[in-house]
Protein backbone atom coordinates (compact mmCIF):
# COMPACT_ATOMS: atom_id res chain seq x y z
CA UNK A 1 0.00 0.00 0.00
CA UNK A 2 1.25 3.49 -0.82
CA UNK A 3 1.99 5.57 2.23
CA UNK A 4 1.52 9.30 2.58
CA UNK A 5 5.12 9.47 3.76
CA UNK A 6 7.70 6.77 4.01
CA UNK A 7 11.16 7.20 5.49
CA UNK A 8 13.74 4.47 5.11
CA UNK A 9 16.94 4.52 7.12
CA UNK A 10 17.22 8.30 7.01
CA UNK A 11 20.54 9.66 8.28
CA UNK A 12 21.56 13.27 8.53
CA UNK A 13 24.99 14.35 9.68
CA UNK A 14 26.32 17.86 10.18
CA UNK A 15 30.08 17.40 10.22
CA UNK A 16 30.59 15.27 13.31
CA UNK A 17 27.04 15.65 14.64
CA UNK A 18 24.64 12.88 13.72
CA UNK A 19 21.25 14.56 13.96
CA UNK A 20 19.29 11.65 12.46
CA UNK A 21 20.57 8.14 12.75
CA UNK A 22 18.74 5.53 10.69
CA UNK A 23 15.18 6.74 11.11
CA UNK A 24 12.52 4.63 9.38
CA UNK A 25 8.79 5.01 9.67
CA UNK A 26 5.68 5.41 7.55
CA UNK A 27 2.76 7.75 7.80
CA UNK A 28 -0.44 6.26 6.42
CA UNK A 29 -3.09 8.18 4.52
CA UNK A 30 -5.42 9.96 6.88
CA UNK A 31 -3.07 9.61 9.80
CA UNK A 32 -1.99 12.23 12.30
CA UNK A 33 1.43 11.25 13.53
CA UNK A 34 2.90 12.81 16.65
CA UNK A 35 6.66 13.20 16.65
CA UNK A 36 8.07 13.65 20.13
CA UNK A 37 11.40 13.63 21.86
CA UNK A 38 13.52 15.81 24.12
CA UNK A 39 15.18 18.98 22.89
CA UNK A 40 17.92 18.29 20.39
CA UNK A 41 16.49 14.88 19.52
CA UNK A 42 16.42 15.71 15.81
CA UNK A 43 12.71 16.47 15.33
CA UNK A 44 13.24 19.77 13.52
CA UNK A 45 16.02 18.26 11.44
CA UNK A 46 13.58 15.57 10.38
CA UNK A 47 11.08 18.20 9.25
CA UNK A 48 13.85 20.04 7.44
CA UNK A 49 14.87 16.90 5.62
CA UNK A 50 11.32 15.91 4.67
CA UNK A 51 10.53 19.43 3.44
CA UNK A 52 13.66 19.66 1.31
CA UNK A 53 15.51 22.20 3.43
CA UNK A 54 18.45 19.90 4.03
CA UNK A 55 19.59 17.16 1.70
CA UNK A 56 19.85 13.93 3.64
CA UNK A 57 23.12 12.10 4.10
CA UNK A 58 21.80 8.59 3.39
CA UNK A 59 18.44 6.88 3.21
CA UNK A 60 15.34 7.62 1.18
CA UNK A 61 12.08 9.54 1.40
CA UNK A 62 8.91 8.58 -0.45
CA UNK A 63 5.93 10.88 -0.58
CA UNK A 64 2.76 9.20 -1.74
CA UNK A 65 4.93 6.48 -3.28
CA UNK A 66 7.15 8.96 -5.10
CA UNK A 67 10.86 9.05 -4.38
CA UNK A 68 11.78 12.62 -3.49
CA UNK A 69 15.16 11.84 -1.94
CA UNK A 70 17.06 13.71 -4.63
CA UNK A 71 14.36 16.16 -5.70
CA UNK A 72 15.39 19.83 -5.88
CA UNK A 73 14.23 21.78 -2.80
CA UNK A 74 11.40 23.66 -4.52
CA UNK A 75 9.83 20.41 -5.71
CA UNK A 76 8.91 19.37 -2.19
CA UNK A 77 6.33 22.10 -1.90
CA UNK A 78 4.96 21.29 -5.34
CA UNK A 79 4.65 17.62 -4.45
CA UNK A 80 2.30 18.52 -1.66
CA UNK A 81 4.54 18.90 1.39
CA UNK A 82 3.95 22.00 3.47
CA UNK A 83 5.42 22.95 6.79
CA UNK A 84 5.57 25.47 9.58
CA UNK A 85 8.64 26.56 11.50
CA UNK A 86 9.60 26.20 15.12
CA UNK A 87 11.09 29.70 14.86
CA UNK A 88 8.31 31.54 13.08
CA UNK A 89 9.32 32.53 9.57
CA UNK A 90 6.59 34.67 8.11
CA UNK A 91 7.13 37.30 5.44
CA UNK A 92 6.94 40.10 7.99
CA UNK A 93 6.90 42.96 5.52
CA UNK A 94 3.79 41.60 3.82
CA UNK A 95 0.25 41.74 5.08
CA UNK A 96 -1.43 38.72 6.63
CA UNK A 97 -3.49 38.28 3.47
CA UNK A 98 -0.43 38.48 1.24
CA UNK A 99 1.33 35.82 3.28
CA UNK A 100 -1.44 33.44 2.26
CA UNK A 101 -1.79 34.66 -1.34
CA UNK A 102 1.91 34.27 -2.00
CA UNK A 103 1.69 30.52 -1.52
CA UNK A 104 -1.04 29.76 -4.06
CA UNK A 105 0.30 27.10 -6.44
CA UNK A 106 -0.82 28.85 -9.62
CA UNK A 107 1.55 31.75 -9.05
CA UNK A 108 4.27 29.78 -7.33
CA UNK A 109 4.65 27.52 -10.35
CA UNK A 110 4.90 30.28 -12.94
CA UNK A 111 6.00 33.45 -11.17
CA UNK A 112 6.56 35.50 -14.31
CA UNK A 113 3.32 34.38 -15.88
CA UNK A 114 1.66 35.90 -12.86
CA UNK A 115 2.30 39.40 -14.27
CA UNK A 116 -0.73 38.70 -16.40
CA UNK A 117 -2.80 37.38 -13.52
CA UNK A 118 -4.30 40.03 -11.34
CA UNK A 119 -5.62 39.49 -7.88
CA UNK A 120 -8.90 37.86 -8.58
CA UNK A 121 -11.64 38.33 -6.07
CA UNK A 122 -12.10 34.56 -5.91
CA UNK A 123 -8.49 34.23 -4.91
CA UNK A 124 -8.79 36.78 -2.15
CA UNK A 125 -11.90 34.99 -0.92
CA UNK A 126 -10.05 31.70 -0.94
CA UNK A 127 -7.29 33.29 1.13
CA UNK A 128 -9.87 34.77 3.49
CA UNK A 129 -11.43 31.33 3.86
CA UNK A 130 -8.10 29.92 4.96
CA UNK A 131 -7.55 32.86 7.31
CA UNK A 132 -11.03 32.44 8.70
CA UNK A 133 -10.31 28.78 9.33
CA UNK A 134 -7.26 29.80 11.37
CA UNK A 135 -9.30 32.56 13.10
CA UNK A 136 -7.29 35.37 11.53
CA UNK A 137 -9.68 36.86 9.03
CA UNK A 138 -10.08 40.13 10.96
CA UNK A 139 -6.34 40.66 10.71
CA UNK A 140 -6.20 40.17 6.93
CA UNK A 141 -4.97 43.65 6.08
CA UNK A 142 -2.60 43.98 9.02
CA UNK A 143 1.12 43.62 8.63
CA UNK A 144 2.27 40.08 9.40
CA UNK A 145 5.00 41.58 11.55
CA UNK A 146 2.39 43.07 13.88
CA UNK A 147 0.78 39.74 14.85
CA UNK A 148 0.95 38.36 18.34
CA UNK A 149 2.93 35.19 18.81
CA UNK A 150 0.03 32.75 18.70
CA UNK A 151 -1.50 34.51 15.71
CA UNK A 152 1.78 34.35 13.83
CA UNK A 153 1.88 30.59 14.43
CA UNK A 154 -1.63 30.23 13.04
CA UNK A 155 -0.76 32.35 10.02
CA UNK A 156 2.09 29.98 9.27
CA UNK A 157 -0.45 27.18 9.17
CA UNK A 158 -2.77 29.20 6.90
CA UNK A 159 0.14 29.90 4.55
CA UNK A 160 1.06 26.22 4.51
CA UNK A 161 -2.55 25.32 3.68
CA UNK A 162 -2.51 27.76 0.77
CA UNK A 163 -0.02 25.51 -1.02
CA UNK A 164 -2.79 22.89 -1.17
CA UNK A 165 -0.68 20.30 0.58
CA UNK A 166 -1.28 16.62 1.06
CA UNK A 167 1.16 16.32 3.92
CA UNK A 168 1.48 19.00 6.58
CA UNK A 169 4.46 19.13 8.93
CA UNK A 170 3.89 21.22 12.06
CA UNK A 171 7.01 21.99 14.08
CA UNK A 172 5.95 22.76 17.65
CA UNK A 173 2.93 24.86 16.67
CA UNK A 174 1.89 25.36 20.29
CA UNK A 175 5.28 26.58 21.50
CA UNK A 176 4.93 29.82 23.43
CA UNK A 177 1.13 29.69 23.55
CA UNK A 178 -0.84 29.93 26.78
CA UNK A 179 -3.25 27.17 27.88
CA UNK A 180 -6.31 28.64 26.23
CA UNK A 181 -4.52 29.25 22.94
CA UNK A 182 -3.11 25.74 23.08
CA UNK A 183 -6.56 24.21 23.51
CA UNK A 184 -7.92 26.28 20.62
CA UNK A 185 -5.01 25.27 18.42
CA UNK A 186 -5.66 21.65 19.27
CA UNK A 187 -9.21 22.03 17.98
CA UNK A 188 -7.93 23.83 14.86
CA UNK A 189 -5.53 21.02 14.06
CA UNK A 190 -8.24 18.49 14.61
CA UNK A 191 -10.39 20.35 12.06
CA UNK A 192 -7.55 20.35 9.52
CA UNK A 193 -7.52 16.60 9.28
CA UNK A 194 -10.33 16.50 6.78
CA UNK A 195 -8.42 18.84 4.43
CA UNK A 196 -5.19 16.89 4.45
CA UNK A 197 -3.95 13.50 3.55
CA UNK A 198 -1.68 13.30 6.60
CA UNK A 199 -0.21 15.43 9.35
CA UNK A 200 3.07 15.11 11.18
CA UNK A 201 2.91 17.09 14.39
CA UNK A 202 5.96 17.79 16.49
CA UNK A 203 5.21 18.63 20.04
CA UNK A 204 7.35 18.71 23.10
CA UNK A 205 4.36 18.43 25.39
CA UNK A 206 2.99 14.88 25.11
CA UNK A 207 -0.30 15.82 26.76
CA UNK A 208 -1.06 17.94 23.71
CA UNK A 209 -0.75 14.87 21.52
CA UNK A 210 -2.65 12.44 23.69
CA UNK A 211 -6.04 11.93 22.12
CA UNK A 212 -5.07 14.02 19.08
CA UNK A 213 -2.53 11.82 17.36
CA UNK A 214 -3.19 8.35 16.05
CA UNK A 215 0.38 7.28 16.54
CA UNK A 216 3.56 8.51 18.18
CA UNK A 217 7.13 8.27 16.98
CA UNK A 218 9.72 9.04 19.63
CA UNK A 219 13.17 10.31 18.77
CA UNK A 220 16.12 10.54 21.12
CA UNK A 221 19.60 11.58 20.02
CA UNK A 222 18.58 11.13 16.38
CA UNK A 223 17.41 7.56 16.87
CA UNK A 224 13.89 6.28 16.84
CA UNK A 225 13.23 4.72 20.21
CA UNK A 226 9.52 4.02 19.86
CA UNK A 227 6.69 3.92 17.31
CA UNK A 228 3.13 3.07 18.20
CA UNK A 229 -0.19 4.01 19.78
CA UNK A 230 0.25 6.92 22.24
CA UNK A 231 -1.00 5.18 25.36
CA UNK A 232 1.38 2.29 24.89
CA UNK A 233 4.37 4.31 23.67
CA UNK A 234 4.21 6.68 26.62
CA UNK A 235 4.57 3.74 29.01
CA UNK A 236 7.75 2.37 27.40
CA UNK A 237 10.55 2.77 29.99
CA UNK A 238 13.05 4.19 27.46
CA UNK A 239 10.53 6.89 26.47
CA UNK A 240 9.73 7.74 30.06
CA UNK A 241 13.43 7.96 30.79
CA UNK A 242 14.17 10.18 27.77
CA UNK A 243 11.39 12.49 28.89
CA UNK A 244 12.19 12.53 32.57
CA UNK A 245 15.82 13.21 31.69
CA UNK A 246 14.72 16.14 29.54
CA UNK A 247 12.41 17.40 32.26
CA UNK A 248 15.25 17.43 34.75
CA UNK A 249 17.41 19.40 32.32
CA UNK A 250 14.73 21.99 31.91
CA UNK B 1 22.15 72.90 -20.44
CA UNK B 2 18.86 71.94 -18.88
CA UNK B 3 18.38 69.33 -21.58
CA UNK B 4 21.59 67.59 -20.56
CA UNK B 5 20.55 67.50 -16.92
CA UNK B 6 17.23 66.00 -17.78
CA UNK B 7 18.88 63.46 -20.03
CA UNK B 8 21.40 62.37 -17.40
CA UNK B 9 18.70 62.28 -14.77
CA UNK B 10 16.64 59.98 -17.00
CA UNK B 11 19.62 57.71 -17.66
CA UNK B 12 20.42 57.53 -13.97
CA UNK B 13 16.82 56.72 -13.11
CA UNK B 14 16.95 53.84 -15.61
CA UNK B 15 20.25 52.65 -14.17
CA UNK B 16 18.89 52.84 -10.64
CA UNK B 17 15.92 50.76 -11.77
CA UNK B 18 18.28 48.24 -13.35
CA UNK B 19 19.80 47.75 -9.89
CA UNK B 20 16.34 47.77 -8.28
CA UNK B 21 15.05 45.04 -10.62
CA UNK B 22 17.86 42.76 -9.49
CA UNK B 23 17.39 43.79 -5.87
CA UNK B 24 13.70 42.87 -6.10
CA UNK B 25 14.75 39.23 -5.96
CA UNK B 26 17.26 39.92 -3.20
CA UNK B 27 20.64 40.37 -4.90
CA UNK B 28 22.68 43.54 -4.69
CA UNK B 29 24.47 43.91 -8.02
CA UNK B 30 27.58 45.97 -8.51
CA UNK B 31 27.89 44.54 -12.02
CA UNK B 32 25.47 46.94 -13.70
CA UNK B 33 28.24 49.33 -14.76
CA UNK B 34 29.66 46.35 -16.63
CA UNK B 35 26.29 45.56 -18.24
CA UNK B 36 25.98 49.24 -19.15
CA UNK B 37 29.41 49.13 -20.79
CA UNK B 38 28.40 46.03 -22.70
CA UNK B 39 25.36 47.84 -24.06
CA UNK B 40 27.28 51.01 -24.89
CA UNK B 41 30.19 49.33 -26.63
CA UNK B 42 28.29 46.56 -28.40
CA UNK B 43 25.77 48.97 -29.90
CA UNK B 44 28.49 51.56 -30.53
CA UNK B 45 30.58 49.03 -32.42
CA UNK B 46 27.64 47.96 -34.56
CA UNK B 47 26.45 51.49 -35.37
CA UNK B 48 29.88 52.93 -36.13
CA UNK B 49 31.57 49.98 -37.86
CA UNK B 50 28.59 48.64 -39.79
CA UNK B 51 26.47 51.75 -39.92
CA UNK B 52 23.52 49.87 -38.45
CA UNK B 53 20.55 51.72 -37.05
CA UNK B 54 20.68 52.25 -33.27
CA UNK B 55 17.09 51.07 -32.80
CA UNK B 56 17.84 47.94 -34.77
CA UNK B 57 20.82 46.97 -32.63
CA UNK B 58 19.46 47.79 -29.17
CA UNK B 59 17.06 44.80 -28.90
CA UNK B 60 19.58 42.07 -29.78
CA UNK B 61 22.25 43.72 -27.61
CA UNK B 62 19.80 43.97 -24.71
CA UNK B 63 19.01 40.30 -25.20
CA UNK B 64 22.72 39.49 -25.26
CA UNK B 65 23.18 41.44 -22.03
CA UNK B 66 20.25 39.58 -20.47
CA UNK B 67 21.85 36.24 -21.36
CA UNK B 68 25.21 37.47 -20.09
CA UNK B 69 23.62 38.72 -16.88
CA UNK B 70 21.78 35.45 -16.38
CA UNK B 71 24.96 33.51 -17.07
CA UNK B 72 27.14 35.40 -14.61
CA UNK B 73 24.39 35.33 -12.00
CA UNK B 74 24.45 31.54 -11.92
CA UNK B 75 27.80 31.24 -10.16
CA UNK B 76 27.21 34.55 -8.40
CA UNK B 77 23.97 33.34 -6.82
CA UNK B 78 25.72 30.38 -5.28
CA UNK B 79 27.57 32.85 -3.12
CA UNK B 80 25.84 35.05 -0.60
CA UNK B 81 26.00 38.44 1.02
CA UNK B 82 29.36 40.08 0.76
CA UNK B 83 30.70 37.38 -1.58
CA UNK B 84 27.97 38.04 -4.13
CA UNK B 85 28.87 41.73 -3.94
CA UNK B 86 32.54 40.94 -4.57
CA UNK B 87 31.69 38.71 -7.53
CA UNK B 88 29.58 41.43 -9.12
CA UNK B 89 32.32 44.04 -8.52
CA UNK B 90 34.68 41.62 -10.24
CA UNK B 91 32.38 41.50 -13.27
CA UNK B 92 32.45 45.31 -13.52
CA UNK B 93 36.24 45.37 -13.31
CA UNK B 94 36.69 42.58 -15.88
CA UNK B 95 34.40 44.37 -18.29
CA UNK B 96 36.44 47.56 -18.00
CA UNK B 97 39.75 45.78 -18.42
CA UNK B 98 38.39 43.82 -21.38
CA UNK B 99 37.35 47.00 -23.17
CA UNK B 100 40.61 48.79 -22.39
CA UNK B 101 42.59 46.01 -23.98
CA UNK B 102 40.40 45.70 -27.06
CA UNK B 103 41.73 47.38 -30.21
CA UNK B 104 38.41 47.07 -32.00
CA UNK B 105 36.61 48.96 -29.23
CA UNK B 106 39.17 51.76 -29.16
CA UNK B 107 40.91 50.60 -25.98
CA UNK B 108 41.78 53.34 -23.48
CA UNK B 109 41.51 55.95 -26.24
CA UNK B 110 37.77 55.46 -26.46
CA UNK B 111 35.18 55.14 -29.18
CA UNK B 112 33.72 58.09 -31.04
CA UNK B 113 31.11 59.01 -33.60
CA UNK B 114 28.17 57.76 -31.60
CA UNK B 115 24.97 59.60 -32.38
CA UNK B 116 21.27 59.00 -32.52
CA UNK B 117 19.87 59.43 -29.00
CA UNK B 118 17.51 62.32 -28.29
CA UNK B 119 16.58 63.12 -24.67
CA UNK B 120 12.94 62.22 -25.33
CA UNK B 121 13.97 58.67 -26.18
CA UNK B 122 15.17 58.33 -22.60
CA UNK B 123 12.04 59.95 -21.19
CA UNK B 124 9.85 57.51 -23.11
CA UNK B 125 11.88 54.60 -21.78
CA UNK B 126 11.62 55.96 -18.23
CA UNK B 127 7.86 56.10 -18.71
CA UNK B 128 7.61 52.58 -20.13
CA UNK B 129 9.86 50.95 -17.53
CA UNK B 130 8.23 52.91 -14.71
CA UNK B 131 4.76 51.89 -15.86
CA UNK B 132 5.87 48.27 -16.12
CA UNK B 133 7.32 48.31 -12.59
CA UNK B 134 4.19 50.01 -11.31
CA UNK B 135 1.97 47.33 -12.83
CA UNK B 136 4.20 44.58 -11.46
CA UNK B 137 3.89 46.06 -7.97
CA UNK B 138 0.19 45.10 -7.97
CA UNK B 139 0.58 41.59 -9.34
CA UNK B 140 1.31 38.25 -7.68
CA UNK B 141 4.81 38.46 -9.17
CA UNK B 142 5.66 41.30 -6.79
CA UNK B 143 4.70 39.11 -3.83
CA UNK B 144 6.78 36.25 -5.09
CA UNK B 145 9.78 38.53 -5.55
CA UNK B 146 9.23 39.97 -2.07
CA UNK B 147 9.09 36.46 -0.65
CA UNK B 148 12.31 35.44 -2.38
CA UNK B 149 13.98 38.59 -1.14
CA UNK B 150 12.76 38.31 2.44
CA UNK B 151 13.35 34.61 3.03
CA UNK B 152 14.66 32.65 0.10
CA UNK B 153 14.50 29.32 1.92
CA UNK B 154 10.88 29.69 2.95
CA UNK B 155 10.00 30.86 -0.55
CA UNK B 156 11.60 27.72 -1.93
CA UNK B 157 9.73 25.50 0.49
CA UNK B 158 6.47 26.97 -0.81
CA UNK B 159 7.47 25.65 -4.23
CA UNK B 160 9.03 28.77 -5.74
CA UNK B 161 12.00 28.06 -7.98
CA UNK B 162 14.09 30.78 -6.38
CA UNK B 163 17.13 30.26 -8.61
CA UNK B 164 15.03 30.77 -11.71
CA UNK B 165 13.42 33.90 -10.26
CA UNK B 166 16.79 35.37 -9.37
CA UNK B 167 18.42 34.50 -12.68
CA UNK B 168 15.58 36.07 -14.67
CA UNK B 169 15.64 39.22 -12.56
CA UNK B 170 19.41 39.45 -13.02
CA UNK B 171 18.94 39.10 -16.76
CA UNK B 172 16.21 41.74 -16.84
CA UNK B 173 18.32 44.19 -14.83
CA UNK B 174 21.31 43.57 -17.11
CA UNK B 175 19.18 44.17 -20.21
CA UNK B 176 17.94 47.48 -18.84
CA UNK B 177 21.46 48.58 -17.85
CA UNK B 178 22.71 47.69 -21.34
CA UNK B 179 19.87 49.57 -23.02
CA UNK B 180 20.60 52.61 -20.87
CA UNK B 181 24.27 52.27 -21.78
CA UNK B 182 23.42 52.25 -25.47
CA UNK B 183 21.30 55.40 -25.18
CA UNK B 184 23.92 57.09 -23.02
CA UNK B 185 26.74 56.32 -25.45
CA UNK B 186 24.84 57.58 -28.49
CA UNK B 187 24.16 60.85 -26.72
CA UNK B 188 27.70 61.43 -25.50
CA UNK B 189 29.14 60.87 -29.02
CA UNK B 190 32.43 59.77 -27.45
CA UNK B 191 32.86 57.13 -24.76
CA UNK B 192 35.82 55.81 -22.81
CA UNK B 193 36.12 52.79 -20.53
CA UNK B 194 36.25 54.97 -17.41
CA UNK B 195 32.70 56.13 -18.07
CA UNK B 196 31.67 52.66 -16.95
CA UNK B 197 34.09 51.94 -14.13
CA UNK B 198 33.29 50.45 -10.76
CA UNK B 199 32.31 53.89 -9.45
CA UNK B 200 29.47 53.94 -11.96
CA UNK B 201 28.20 50.63 -10.56
CA UNK B 202 28.57 51.98 -7.05
CA UNK B 203 26.57 55.13 -7.83
CA UNK B 204 23.66 53.14 -9.25
CA UNK B 205 23.49 51.11 -6.05
CA UNK B 206 23.71 54.28 -3.97
CA UNK B 207 20.77 55.86 -5.81
CA UNK B 208 18.63 52.90 -4.82
CA UNK B 209 19.81 52.65 -1.23
CA UNK B 210 19.47 56.38 -0.60
CA UNK B 211 16.09 56.57 -2.31
CA UNK B 212 14.63 53.44 -0.72
CA UNK B 213 14.85 49.80 -1.72
CA UNK B 214 11.21 48.76 -1.37
CA UNK B 215 9.52 50.53 -4.25
CA UNK B 216 10.23 51.90 -7.71
CA UNK B 217 9.83 55.53 -6.56
CA UNK B 218 12.75 55.38 -4.15
CA UNK B 219 15.24 54.43 -6.85
CA UNK B 220 13.89 57.16 -9.15
CA UNK B 221 13.99 59.81 -6.44
CA UNK B 222 17.46 58.78 -5.30
CA UNK B 223 18.80 58.96 -8.85
CA UNK B 224 17.15 62.33 -9.46
CA UNK B 225 18.45 63.94 -6.29
CA UNK B 226 21.93 62.59 -6.67
CA UNK B 227 22.10 63.73 -10.30
CA UNK B 228 20.68 67.21 -9.82
CA UNK B 229 21.78 68.20 -6.30
CA UNK B 230 25.48 68.54 -7.09
CA UNK B 231 24.52 70.78 -10.03
CA UNK B 232 23.10 73.40 -7.69
CA UNK B 233 26.58 74.32 -6.61
CA UNK B 234 27.88 74.94 -10.09
CA UNK B 235 30.86 77.19 -10.32
CA UNK B 236 32.50 75.34 -7.49
CA UNK B 237 33.36 72.33 -9.61
CA UNK B 238 36.08 71.21 -7.26
CA UNK B 239 33.55 70.91 -4.42
CA UNK B 240 31.11 68.70 -6.26
CA UNK B 241 32.50 65.33 -5.20
CA UNK B 242 32.60 66.61 -1.62
CA UNK B 243 28.98 67.71 -1.74
CA UNK B 244 28.05 64.39 -3.28
CA UNK B 245 29.78 62.57 -0.44
CA UNK B 246 28.18 64.79 2.18
CA UNK B 247 24.70 64.18 0.79
CA UNK B 248 25.29 60.43 1.00
CA UNK B 249 26.47 60.62 4.61
CA UNK B 250 23.66 62.96 5.59
CA UNK B 251 20.95 60.82 4.03
CA UNK B 252 22.31 57.64 5.55
CA UNK B 253 22.38 59.27 8.97
CA UNK B 254 18.95 60.86 8.77
CA UNK B 255 17.09 58.15 6.85
CA UNK B 256 19.03 54.90 6.81
CA UNK B 257 15.95 53.15 5.43
CA UNK B 258 16.00 55.40 2.36
CA UNK B 259 13.88 58.41 1.51
CA UNK B 260 10.84 56.41 0.42
CA UNK B 261 10.83 53.22 2.43
CA UNK B 262 7.20 52.17 2.05
CA UNK B 263 6.14 48.96 0.40
CA UNK B 264 2.97 48.84 -1.70
CA UNK B 265 0.46 46.13 -0.80
CA UNK B 266 -0.11 43.80 -3.74
CA UNK B 267 -3.64 43.02 -2.58
CA UNK B 268 -6.15 44.11 0.02
CA UNK B 269 -9.14 42.41 1.53
CA UNK B 270 -10.69 45.77 2.44
CA UNK B 271 -14.42 45.60 2.99
CA UNK B 272 -14.52 41.89 2.28
CA UNK B 273 -13.09 41.28 5.74
CA UNK B 274 -16.25 42.67 7.30
CA UNK B 275 -18.37 40.34 5.19
CA UNK B 276 -16.38 37.38 6.45
CA UNK B 277 -16.60 38.53 10.01
CA UNK B 278 -20.37 38.92 9.75
CA UNK B 279 -20.51 35.40 8.39
CA UNK B 280 -21.99 36.41 5.05
CA UNK B 281 -19.39 34.30 3.33
CA UNK B 282 -18.77 30.84 4.68
CA UNK B 283 -15.36 29.16 4.78
CA UNK B 284 -14.95 26.79 1.90
CA UNK B 285 -17.93 28.21 0.05
CA UNK B 286 -15.88 30.68 -1.96
CA UNK B 287 -12.84 28.47 -2.38
CA UNK B 288 -12.03 28.25 -6.06
N1 LIG C 1 22.09 23.30 10.56
C1 LIG C 1 22.65 22.56 11.54
N2 LIG C 1 24.00 22.44 11.60
C2 LIG C 1 24.57 21.69 12.58
N3 LIG C 1 23.90 21.02 13.51
C3 LIG C 1 22.56 21.10 13.50
C4 LIG C 1 21.87 21.87 12.51
N4 LIG C 1 20.55 21.77 12.74
C5 LIG C 1 20.41 20.98 13.82
N5 LIG C 1 21.62 20.57 14.27
C6 LIG C 1 21.84 19.68 15.41
O1 LIG C 1 21.00 18.57 15.27
C7 LIG C 1 20.50 18.15 16.52
C8 LIG C 1 19.00 18.05 16.49
O2 LIG C 1 18.44 19.35 16.46
P1 LIG C 1 16.88 19.62 16.28
O3 LIG C 1 16.34 18.78 15.20
O4 LIG C 1 16.72 21.08 16.14
O5 LIG C 1 16.28 19.17 17.67
P2 LIG C 1 14.76 19.18 18.13
O6 LIG C 1 14.38 17.74 18.29
O7 LIG C 1 14.76 19.88 19.45
O8 LIG C 1 13.96 19.88 17.11
C9 LIG C 1 21.02 19.13 17.55
O9 LIG C 1 22.15 18.56 18.20
C10 LIG C 1 21.43 20.32 16.73
O10 LIG C 1 22.50 21.00 17.31
MG1 LIG D 1 12.98 21.58 17.12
Amino acid sequence: MKMALSLTNVCKRFGGVTALDGVSFDVAHGELLGLVGPNGAGKSVLVNVVSGFYPLTTGSILVDGRDVTYAPPHHFGRLGIARTFQNIRLFKRMSVLENVLVAFPRHVRSPFGSILRWNRRAEIDHALALLSQMRLVEKADQSAGSLAYGEARRLEIARALATEPKLLLLDEPAAGMNDRETDELRADISDLRSMLDAIVLIEHNVEFLRGLSDRLVVLDYGRMIADGVPDIVLKIPAVVEAYLGAAEDA
Amino acid sequence: MIQDYLFFTGINVLLAWSVYIILMSGSLSFANGGFMALGAYATGYLTTTYGLDLWLVIPPVALLAALFGALVSLPALRTRGVYLILVTIGISICMGVGIESSEALGGVKGMGGLVGTEPWHVFVLVGVVGLFLLIVSYTPLQRILDAVREDEYVARSLGINTTYVKVVSFGAGAALAATSGALYAHYLIFIRPEHFNVMMSLFMVLYVILGGVNNLWGAALGATIMTLAPEFIRGMAEWRPTVFGLIIILLLLVRPQGLLAFRTRTARAGTRVAKWVQGKLVPGGAAS
